[in-house]
């Protein structure tokens, strides 16, 4: 019998292909190694991202689901949520435990009942409404603040872009 | 390319200094000699000698891994140079002995610490594959015994030559040796595990802690050998600079191979004793996929406090990191004592139906006062004896019955007397309180406490748990005199409200101080004043129930405090009325 990180990744690459949720395709890089997935995530409708597809990679740790994966887009997204290097920043990705800066409270944080759909509906989400409150990258955070014309327009870049026009 | 490049260059150089030594001696020993003498030549030949081992390097890779994957390359990248910095630094400690000899046996030695690194990364790998072959296993055998034979040598040339010549650099390589024979050694009790566990149809609930207890002898047995390594090293030569990093490492990984077993030994124990198994019927009832791992509980399975239900196994390895529901987030350790669920319910479930029913007889027949809207089920208490009684609506405050005994508490007819030791009984309500509120209101907010079981009536395991020192046992003693103490404030309620319908109806009074006196509030005062004392008398049960109450409010949205809340919230609400 297989480890059960593995059998728990298995079951849910079974539910997200049975029942993909709306704008979401995941699934692992490779089937001989079900720690790597890739995904693709449609910008939200009625938002600055519309119509793009982003690519992100999610590398989960042996023990998951004890502990998050994390995840990373792997194509250029100006976002307050997201570092300039692609990682995402939502809590439901933060190890379980208390917060050392008190900033979040644990009941945010990664549980093993959340899963790779919650993960990336959250992403869905956190791209519909950013949350510059705490920001990973700092500009971005900025431009949403204060010139949020410019922002829709690095927006409507990066969506162009990541559909290859 | 550009290696392939590299290679083919060094290979040309290689043949024109070999040829060009032939070229010019034309015999075998004289061009030798020639090549040695030569520097430039000899810097050629130790480069070839460099691209050879890259590419047996290679050709063992192939052999043993086939194609590397791309987060093995990065761990043996940063690993390399990590560890060419230390060999680098280990140089300048052995200055002395510096020679093409010694450089060789370092690149050996980096040579085979990259395969132990890989081996224990394929290893890892082994849990996360679908697809393991056959000639995966045949690799993992041959390249651990390979590596084994190789270490064992290399530790067992390094003693003898320590004893033999003293103490040299072949003190380094031994303790490196045998440094990696543990990462060896570790990496087959993983590659055995996961083998019996692949071969099994059951998931292999053990597994997790037979890995943790070698980590941790493992983890032992390096800080050991490194600090060893240290003292001979500070004895022999100078501090070793160069092993400070990895010893640190080893230190960390023990110290946390440690937690780990302890968290885990933990985990067990409380699996064990406070949490019940799931009976068939709760699996039944609700969905019964184990949220942690996604599959069915058909057995081994938990009931936490919160009534969520998980598998043993799941629930264990989360508890090694984490002491909450994974559901709800309660903190499980801090959750009312669980034992209390299986055996409280009977008592309550006869209750309700028999507490609705004394108030109505009793004050139905007397006083026939129209009920006051809004709170229909508490005039009752309030009607007999204080009909004036003004109700003021001051919002309710439930920290107002939290201080026990502070005499604030105007003394009306009836009412007052339970308030002061009430908070006491409260941490006894077991998470059912809710459906039972509208039977508990008859009594003025406080409900007739439960009656505890008798002490004949304990069972053996509730017994064991009041014997002993620890904090469990002193918490079930307290536990046990907090039912007493419940008890006893429903038989004072009960005489309480005797008197009241007593005194209106000529009846003698019953008498709860020794001095004869008629007047109900005096009586209040004897009790409330006698349940002062008692909380006085056992006031560390008071301090502890501080400290309960206070631990308590972390367990906002946990059922069992939420029952907690909405008691005490009533009751200051009904509290206020009565003043």
């Amino acid at each position: 019998m297989a480890g059960s990180a593995l059998r728990r990744l298995m079951a849910e690459y079974k539910q997200l292909t049975l029942n993909p949720p709306e704008g979401i395709i995941a699934g692992p890089v490779n089937e001989e190694n079900f720690f790597e997935w890739e995904a693709l995530i449609m910008g939200p409708e009625n938002t600055c991202f519309e119509g793009g597809v982003f690519p992100a990679r999610l590398a989960f740790p042996p023990d998951y689901p004890l502990n998050p994966p994390k995840m990373k887009f792997t194509c250029e997204l100006f976002h307050p949520n997201i570092y300039p290097d692609g990682r995402v920043c939502i809590s439901i990705l933060h190890a379980p435990g208390d917060d050392p800066m008190g900033y979040e409270s644990s009941a945010e944080r990664w549980s093993p009942v959340q899963s790779v759909e919650k993960i990336l509906l959250s992403v869905v989400s956190m791209l519909a409404e950013p949350n510059d409150e705490s920001a990973a990258n700092v500009d971005a955070a900025k431009t949403w603040r204060e010139n949020r014309m410019k922002f829709e327009e690095i927006a409507a870049k990066t969506v162009r872009k990541s559909l290859g026009i | 390319m550009r290696t392939v490049l590299l290679t083919g260059l060094s290979f040309v150089l290689t043949g024109a200094v070999i040829g060009n030594a032939y070229y010019q001696k034309k015999q075998f020993y004289p061009s030798v000699v020639y090549i040695t003498k030569s520097n430039p030549s000899m810097a050629m030949l130790y480069i070839q000698a460099f691209v050879f081992v890259i590419l047996m390097g290679k050709l063992m890779r192939k052999v043993f891994f086939g194609q590397l994957r791309p987060a093995e390359m990065e761990h043996l990248i940063e690993r390399s140079w990590y560890a060419v910095t230390e060999t680098c630094l280990a140089f300048t400690v052995f200055r002395d002995d510096f020679s093409p000899r010694f450089v060789a046996l370092f690149t050996i030695l980096l040579f085979l610490k990259c395969f132990h690194w890989l081996a224990e990364d394929r290893i890892d790998y082994m849990e996360r594959s679908p697809i393991i072959s056959l000639l995966f296993h045949l690799r993992a055998i041959t390249l651990i015994t390979l590596l084994g034979i190789l270490d064992l040598y290399f530790i067992n040339h390094a003693y003898y030559s320590t004893l033999v010549k003293g103490a040299s650099v072949q003190l380094v390589f031994g303790f490196e040796y045998a440094i990696l024979l543990t990462v060896l050694f570790m990496a087959f009790v993983k590659y055995i595990l996961h083998t019996l566990d692949a071969q099994n149809e059951n998931p292999w609930e053990n597994k997790a802690v037979y890995l943790l207890y070698t980590e941790l002898v493992l983890g032992f047995i390096k800080v050991v050998l490194y600090l060893a390594f240290m003292m001979i090293m500070i004895k022999v030569h100078t501090f070793p600079l160069f092993a400070i990093r990895p010893m640190y490492l080893s230190l960390r990984g023990f110290k946390k191979a440690l937690h780990d077993v302890i968290m885990s030994r933990r985990a067990i124990r409380n699996m064990n004793t406070l949490y019940p198994d799931a009976t068939p019927e709760e699996l039944q009832a609700g969905d019964h996929t184990c949220i942690i791992c996604r599959e069915d509980m058909l057995e081994f399975s938990k009931k936490l406090p919160c009534n969520h239900i998980f598998h043993t196994s799941c629930l264990r390895s989360w508890f090694q990191r984490q002491q909450t529901c994974p559901t709800c987030r309660m903190d499980v350790l801090q959750a009312p004592r669980p034992q209390q669920v299986p055996q409280t319910p009977p008592p309550q479930q006869q209750q309700p139906p028999q507490q609705p029913q004394m108030p109505q007889n009793l004050f139905q027949g007397f006083a026939g006062m129209p009920p006051i809207p809004g709170w229909p089920p508490q005039q009752p208490v309030q009607q007999p004896g204080t009909s004036g009684a003004s109700t003021t609506g001051t919002p309710a405050t439930p920290t107002t019955p939290n201080a026990p005994g502070s005499g604030t508490h105007t003394v009306s007819a009836t009412g007052t007397h339970p308030s002061t030791t009430w908070p006491t009984a409260v941490p006894n309500m077991p998470p059912f309180m809710p459906p039972m509120f509208p039977f508990v209101m008859p009594y003025g907010g406080q409900g007739m406490p439960l009656p505890p079981t008798r002490p004949e009536g304990l069972t053996d395991e509730e017994l064991k748990n009041m014997e002993g020192q620890e904090r469990q046992n002193v918490e079930a003693r307290i536990q046990w005199l907090r039912d007493i103490q419940c008890l006893l404030d429903g038989a004072m309620i009960l005489i309480q409200q005797y008197n009241t319908v007593a005194s209106q109806s000529s009846i003698p009074n019953i008498n709860l101080s020794g001095t004869p006196s008629n007047n109900t509030p005096t009586d209040t005062n004897n009790a409330s004043s006698s349940s002062r004392e008692k909380s006085k008398e056992s006031s560390p049960v008071v301090n502890n129930d501080r400290d309960l109450v206070k631990d308590l409010s972390d367990l906002e949205g946990a059922t069992g405090y939420t029952a907690y809340r909405r008691n005490d919230t009533h009751l200051g609400r009904s509290n206020t009325r009565r003043t």
